[in-house]
């Protein structure tokens, strides 16, 4: 009995150990994989993200210069950033919120398409 | 002398987290045949494998199974690093037992949270999970997610720690130990506790090893098997004896994962206090021709992967047997003359993962 006197005690006086979430989110870890995110004016469309990714959710279209990345079908492993040699490809650690429909994002070059960044 | 029913258990059942059907025949309250049924999961994962290349099945195959993530593409990973004769470096393979044994970690929590659940013991399942959610954020930290961490390469790791992070892990270590230690009581000396578990579902040693169980079923049993034994990763360096306890019941079960879970924080201690100096991945060149059979310690057993490569980037084959595969006929002798209340607590015992059995 005093034993759980203690614990009776001790849960009055402290903090829920759960979050309100809605209303208070937690801090992203500085390295959690949170989503993917392309930087398109290093992209100089050479595939290799579309390549590497598992789960298909990248398509690069080198005549039109467009890349095409659906975030509902990524899985976030990182395998495109792995694969990126121009930094294009990014992880930040804030992850996708949940959402009604699964938009694509399409990305497309710049038009001043720089000297250095032409195939 | 009672009528004989056949009782459906599951494959929705507030005590199993995932779809396995028992049919079984009771006698009043007393258990005659059991029967299984699986199927109710099947996702193809193994033919996908042949269509994939073969570097894009690490993501494939950790995904086989939602707890043990890490240790699917440990072995998957060993088993192509043999076919194309690549060699992790050293620290690489220290960081695989440190990424393997957090997953071990809140797999053992998970399923204690999980037994306290089956028999009603919600405070202690709360606590318990609230433990592992600490082991959770520190894979998050390191790894940068929760469960499919995605660390393991062909040819080592694709994250490395720094000093901070091994600092911040330690600590979070020595936290969980102190918790646990605090809780474990609770759950090994209750009266409930004991009542529900001591005795019920025993299996001997020699049925153990007929019936091919493996992982903390056989430990329980009293047969030292563990192969974490062999050596692999760095297992060898670290030193490694396997929990062992005799009794074969629930209980003992309930012991060896309880100890289990202090061993693997001893083993991420060390390992992180010995992490060696140097790259963390071989680049691995070439495409995997020949067969290879990996075997590797899973927190739920032995973990089998056979890679069949042809020279080209598919594989020929892939194939895949899980611990609960092989835990799932120990069942078969343990439930008969036993009680029907008993079932929930003895089915969880043998931990299973239905996702990874069906693949």
């Amino acid at each position: 009995m005093p034993k759980m006197l203690k614990a009776v005690v001790g849960n009055l006086v402290t903090k829920p150990a759960t979050r309100p979430h809605p209303y208070r989110r937690r801090e992203a870890f500085a390295r959690a994989r949170g989503r993917v995110i392309f930087d398109i004016s290093r992209c100089i469309f050479c595939g290799a993200c579309a390549l590497r990714c598992p789960a298909s959710a990248i398509r690069v279209n080198r005549t039109e210069r467009e890349l095409v990345f659906e975030p509902f079908r990524c899985i976030i492993c990182g395998a495109c950033v792995d694969g990126c040699r121009r930094g294009c490809a990014q992880i930040i650690p804030q992850y996708h919120s949940p959402a009604y429909t699964k938009p694509e994002e399409t990305y497309r070059a710049p038009i001043e398409v720089k000297e250095d960044n032409q195939l | 002398m009672g009528v004989k029913t056949i009782l459906p258990f599951g494959p929705q059942h507030p005590v199993l987290p995932e779809p396995i059907q028992l049919r079984i025949t009771l006698e009043d309250e007393n258990i005659g045949q059991v029967l299984p049924a699986l199927g109710y999961v099947h996702r193809g994962i193994e033919k996908a494998g042949e269509k994939n290349d073969y570097p894009l099945n690490v993501y494939l195959v950790e995904r086989v199974c939602g707890i043990c993530s890490a240790t699917h593409g440990l072995a998957y990973c060993m088993a192509v690093e043999k076919l194309l004769a690549v060699e992790p470096p050293l620290r690489a393979n220290y960081l695989r037992v440190v990424w393997t044994e957090l997953h071990r970690l809140h797999s053992h929590l998970l399923w204690l949270g999980l037994l306290a659940d089956a028999f009603g013991f919600e405070s202690l399942f709360m606590q318990i999970w609230r433990i592992r959610e600490m082991v959770m954020d520190a894979l998050e930290k390191t790894a940068g997610n929760r469960v499919i961490i995605s660390v393991n390469t062909i040819g080592g790791v694709r994250r490395d720690l720094t000093e901070e992070q091994i600092e911040e892990t330690l600590r979070t270590l020595a936290e969980c130990e102190k918790q646990l230690n605090a809780i474990l009581p609770v759950i090994l000396e209750d009266y409930t506790v004991r009542k529900r578990t001591v005795g019920k579902g025993v299996l001997t040693a020699d049925q153990a090893l007929r019936l091919g169980a493996v992982g903390p079923v056989l430990r329980a049993s009293g047969v030292a098997q563990d192969l974490r034994m062999t050596g692999y990763a760095a297992y060898g360096e670290l030193g490694f004896e396997p929990i062992v306890e005799t009794a074969g019941d629930c209980y003992a079960r309930a012991v060896v994962r309880a100890r289990e879970c202090f061993q693997t924080i001893d083993l991420v201690r060390r390992a992180l206090q010995n992490l060696p100096e140097g790259d963390i991945l071989t680049k691995p060149r070439g495409n995997p021709n020949g067969r290879a059979i990996v075997r590797v310690e899973a927190p739920r057993g032995e973990l089998l992967y056979f890679v069949a490569g042809n020279g080209t980037k598919n594989l020929e084959r892939m194939r895949v047997r899980t611990p609960t595969l092989a835990n799932v006929p120990t069942l078969l002798e343990m439930l008969p003359g036993a009680e029907f209340a008993d079932v929930p607590v003895i089915t969880l015992s043998i931990d299973p993962c239905i996702s990874c059995t069906e693949r």
